[in-house]
């Protein structure tokens, strides 16, 4: 199924500028590993960057002498040229861009490259606690602002509460698919959410599915567990 | 258009530079790219934290580092010179705010960034996919004074859309809604997002 949504311009340029906070850049990420169209994009919204960074008015250092920073360079431990033999190697394993243009298939369950710090052992291997007879948890991380990155796993079928938001909600989806009033969210799908949303998301039947989801508040049941 | 051509003539300088650190670690070719980044990386800390011109230093320090160190990695029809640099700055200011941030992660820069950057299904589409620098710089001078203040905000003081709302005494809709219209009006976006 091909992936239908996209962060909107806002999202993605904070990105790419470095202003999300850690939580919700990993959301993007993640979106990024699947979708050409989106990495693409970021391409161009870094090239902004560049430009915006050239047009500043230059402000050199009465300080920094090129002579110290080159005894710092040569005082390196060797292992920066290391570093770039180790880049190589991981070209050629197939997992750099260059090589394979859609590093994770929407119909796969691989875990996104930025997430494998955090899923060290797969998703098995996560301590998941019940919410709900149909859902399942595992926190992640909380992120540099405090933000909750967490999965979720939902049953074939299964409903999560009904639920508005006090915050963003971002939510990526990594494996199978969900439906809510807004419409039918696929493996690889972003989706941003806010104060204004109340909805239902539900499963779909055919799979488990697995979200990254990355929230600012606690979200705020209107409804009861499905 | 003088100036415009002046841009395209440093870049391709630039980028003959940093080629010459890579492939024979050429130390004229680095101090070519230490005299002409290093105010840049300066102004560019500074932008964030106007006065602190130690943190300025660091950064600038920590990003012609990485220059040596990745020089090799550059691929240039990927990213011009400029983009490179900026993706490495901004790097190391996300992790330099990590490092002193309030709570512990062990996501940094790299586990968000690395080879997110894409050219296109195949090499001959980079050019319709990267713009040239000069249709960026065009599509710059003609933006809403409005619309590229919170581009800079954004980019350069490394402002969240809430601060940008706060500073600029705006609602947190009216900065995102000006984004997305620059993004628009450069033709940055591609896929009607
Ligand atoms: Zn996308
Ligand atoms: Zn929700």
């Amino acid at each position: 199924m091909a992936i239908t949504q996209h962060p909107s311009g806002d999202w993605l340029s904070g990105y790419a500028a470095g202003t999300l906070p850690l939580g919700q850049a990993l959301c993007v990420s993640a979106h990024l590993e699947f979708c050409s169209q989106c990495r693409q994009n970021y391409s161009r919204l870094s090239q902004l960057g560049g430009e915006l960074m050239q047009s500043l008015e230059p402000a050199p250092s009465p300080k920094l002498s090129l002579d110290e920073l080159m005894a710092r360079i040569d005082a390196q431990p060797k292992k920066a040229t290391q570093d770039i033999e180790a880049y190589d190697l991981d070209l050629s394993d197939g997992s750099s861009s260059a090589v394979a243009r859609d590093r994770i298939k929407p119909s796969g369950t691989v875990i996104p490259r930025s997430l494998r710090k955090l899923i060290p052992g797969g998703y098995q291997k996560l301590k998941w606690s019940r919410i709900s007879p149909s859902i399942r948890s595992a926190e992640l991380c909380r992120d540099d602002k405090g933000l909750k990155v967490e999965l979720l796993r939902i049953k074939p079928g299964g409903a999560s509460p009904t639920h508005t938001h006090l915050g963003d909600e971002l939510t990526m989806i990594l494996q199978g698919s969900f439906s809510d009033e807004t419409g039918v969210y696929h493996t690889g799908d972003f989706m941003a959410c806010d104060q204004s949303h109340t909805h239902t998301p539900v499963a779909s039947l055919d799979r488990e599915c697995i979200c990254l989801t990355v929230t600012q508040a606690p979200i705020q049941l209107t409804g009861f567990f499905g | 258009m003088v100036q415009a051509q002046q841009k395209a003539d440093q870049q391709k300088q630039l980028k003959l530079w940093l080629k010459a650190v890579g492939q024979s670690q050429d130390r004229a070719a680095f101090a070519k790219l230490f005299e002409h980044y290093v105010p840049l990386l300066r102004a560019y800390s500074l932008a964030q934290e106007p006065g602190a011109t130690l943190v300025a230093d660091d950064l600038a320090q920590e990003v012609m580092i990485k220059i040596w160190n990745k020089a090799a990695s550059y691929n240039p029809s990927m990213a011009n010179t400029n983009t490179w640099v900026f993706t490495l700055a901004r790097n190391a200011r996300i992790d330099a705010l990590r490092r002193n941030g309030r709570y512990n992660t062990n996501i940094d820069a790299d586990d968000l960034f690395e080879n997110m950057e894409d050219e296109g299904p195949d090499p001959f589409q980079a050019a319709q996919t990267l713009m040239t620098q000069e249709t960026i710089n065009a599509g710059l001078a003609k933006l809403p004074k409005e619309q590229a203040d919170v581009l800079h905000k954004v980019y350069l003081q490394g402002r969240s859309h809430q601060q940008a709302s706060e500073e600029l005494r705006l609602p947190l809709g009216t900065i995102k809604s000006r984004i997305r219209l620059a993004l628009k009006k450069m033709h940055l976006l591609i896929g009607g997002q």
